[in-house]
Formats: structure tokens, sequence, C-alpha cells
């Protein structure tokens, strides 16, 4: 099978909308087909990676829950914009999903460049 | 489909036969799934079920099915996490079928 | 080099501000639809990061002036725009 070079870019914060799960849910569905994307968190969308998130009382599923599925489907890096952790006070050793490894990345431009198609969400 | 009675209870289900609570599940009404799909339940069938609903509480999501080889083989090893088990134990499709009888949502990911 | 395409407001999206947040040298800003409100107010020296196109049917449109630091382009140049960069990131919300 082909396998094609593409990244998923992560942008949006958990919750307030649906923008974030569509974006996990486009992710494992390519991944589900063999066709797994690199991943990077940047911008608000780090706050998907949050530990200790409890959405029931707001009436949703946890994200966090899906995103630790990940390896599970076959990906094994999760990449983060270290910039954007900075930002938003967030330490990168509090971030953790079983199975992966949390990779920082400094130059997101340049990360971004390495790839022949990039799926923004 | 709509529905069906067990053990003299009215379970909904959706138009491809997964349950539309699943609070309804229990072992009677996995039976009942089982038997819908053709399929008689053995202890093997069960570990599988189990684990299913291992899988859902953990990550909140049915799994398709390269994400469930992995699982049933990290959880009961890897003479048992290939598709060619799963797809004896619950044919055609392993993910939607176990998911289904498990009384899981229909895999998200799976076409 | 990647061609990055902003489709919303500065002024009420972040898609502008996490554009230029990964912006790399030899990259290149296309500006469409609410995008080109970047065209406003002192938008333009702010990202002034490497060269930024704007589609002039949706800056004529909206009835903003494209500024000197814009390149103005057709539908064409969009295109070729595509054709020569890769990889190309929509930054749409």
């Amino acid at each position: 099978m082909m396998t094609t070079n593409t990244l998923a870019l992560c942008r949006q914060a958990p919750y307030g909308d649906a923008l974030a799960r569509e974006g996990l849910e486009a992710i494992l569905a390519a991944a589900a087909m063999d066709q797994a994307p690199a991943v990077l968190f940047l911008r608000d969308g780090v706050f998907q990676l949050l530990p200790e998130q409890a959405p029931s009382a707001i009436g949703q599923k946890s994200l966090l829950r899906n995103l630790q599925a990940l390896p599970m489907f076959g990906i094994e890096t999760i990449h983060v914009c270290e910039r954007s952790l900075l930002e938003r006070g967030i330490d990168a050793k509090q971030l953790a999903i079983a199975g992966a490894e949390i990779e920082l990345v400094a130059d997101t431009g340049g990360f971004i460049a390495g790839f022949d198609s990039v799926l923004s969400f | 489909m709509g529905s069906m009675q067990i053990e003299g209870r009215e379970i909904a289900l959706d138009k491809e036969g997964y349950l539309r609570e699943l609070d309804d599940w229990n072992p009677a009404v996995a039976e009942a799934l089982a038997k819908a799909e053709g399929i008689e339940l053995t202890d093997a069938h069960w570990e599988v079920i189990r684990l299913l609903q291992d899988f859902y509480r953990e990550f909140e999501l049915s799994p398709a099915m390269r994400p469930l080889v992995k699982y049933v083989g990290q959880q009961l090893g890897a003479d048992k996490g290939r598709s060619i088990y799963l797809m004896q134990l619950f044919p055609p499709s392993p993910a939607k079928v176990a998911s289904k009888i498990a009384g899981l949502p229909k895999p998200t990911n799976c076409l | 080099m990647t061609l990055h395409i902003v489709s919303r407001s500065p002024f009420s999206s972040n898609a502008l501000a996490d554009c230029i947040g990964t912006f790399s040298d030899g990259d290149a800003l296309l500006l469409i639809e609410d995008g080109t409100y970047a065209a406003s107010g002192f938008m333009p020296e702010n990202i002034a990061v490497g060269p930024v196109y704007c589609l002039k049917t949706d800056a004529d449109a909206r009835g903003l002036q494209v500024p000197e630091t814009f390149q103005a382009i057709d539908d064409a140049r969009w295109v070729s725009l595509c054709v020569e960069h890769k990889p190309i990131v929509s930054w749409f919300k």
C-alpha cells in the first residue's frame, strides 16, 4: 500500500466545539486504514493533552481518553509544539500518553515543511 | 431492527442492531445479540467480549480491527492477537460484530 | 516550502496568529475570503514575515484596499502558488 507522508495539525482546544474531536476521528479513521499520519499538537491544541480531564459533568466524553487510543491505532509518537506549551504554562512533564512518546518540537515551521501534505484541524 | 425482547425486557436497538443504551447490556442480552449474528458464545468469545468492554472503559471508543488485534495481542497473547483468530470467533467483521455483542457503539472508524 | 492559506479574519480568529507562529523562511502566506481583512489597520506590518499574497476578488468584494506590501493575485496565480509549494496548510478556523 502507498504510504503518504502526511501530518495532522491539531490546534483546537477540546470541548468548546466539536472540531478537536472531529480532527481526532479523522486521524483514527486514517490510521485504521493503515494510513496513520504524524500528529502535531500546537497552539490551543495542546490543551487536548492536559491530564485529568473530567468532562462527564458537561455531558461530553473525554477527548484525552480517545487520544490515549492513538498507540493502539499505530501512532506511537505524539509531537507537541514546545512554545505552545510554554505560552500556556504547561509543563511537558505533565503530559503522558501510555504507549506513546511525547516529542517536543521547537521549530514547528521546519517540522511542517518536511511533509508532503498537511491536514489542519 | 427497532427492539428485541429479552427476559421480559424491551431492549432498544438501532437500525444496525446495536444497543441504543449501553446500560441495557447484560450477559443474557449478549447471548441474544450473538444469536442474531448466528454465533454461539463460548469462553473464547467471552474473553474477547470482556476485553472489548475494557477497551471501551479505557479509551471511550470502540476499536476498529487494527487496534482490536493489537489490544487482544497485548492482553491475551500473540496467538490470539491475530485477525484470523478473531475472524473465526466473530465473522464476518470482528470489530463490528464483537462490539455489537459487547453492547458497545459501532466502531466509528470502521467502514 | 510551505504555502499557508488563511481564510478567517485576524480580528476574530486565531488562524492568522497560529499560522504566523509556525512560519519558516521561504514560506508564503495567501489570504482568501475573510482572511483578506488582514489588509486592514496595522495588520500588514504585523504580518510581514515573507511574501503575502491576497486574492483580489475576495478583497474587492469586501471593499478592501490591497496594501502595497501584499501581492494581489487572481485564481490562476493561486493555482500556480499551490503547484510551486509543498506542503499546503489551510488555516481555516
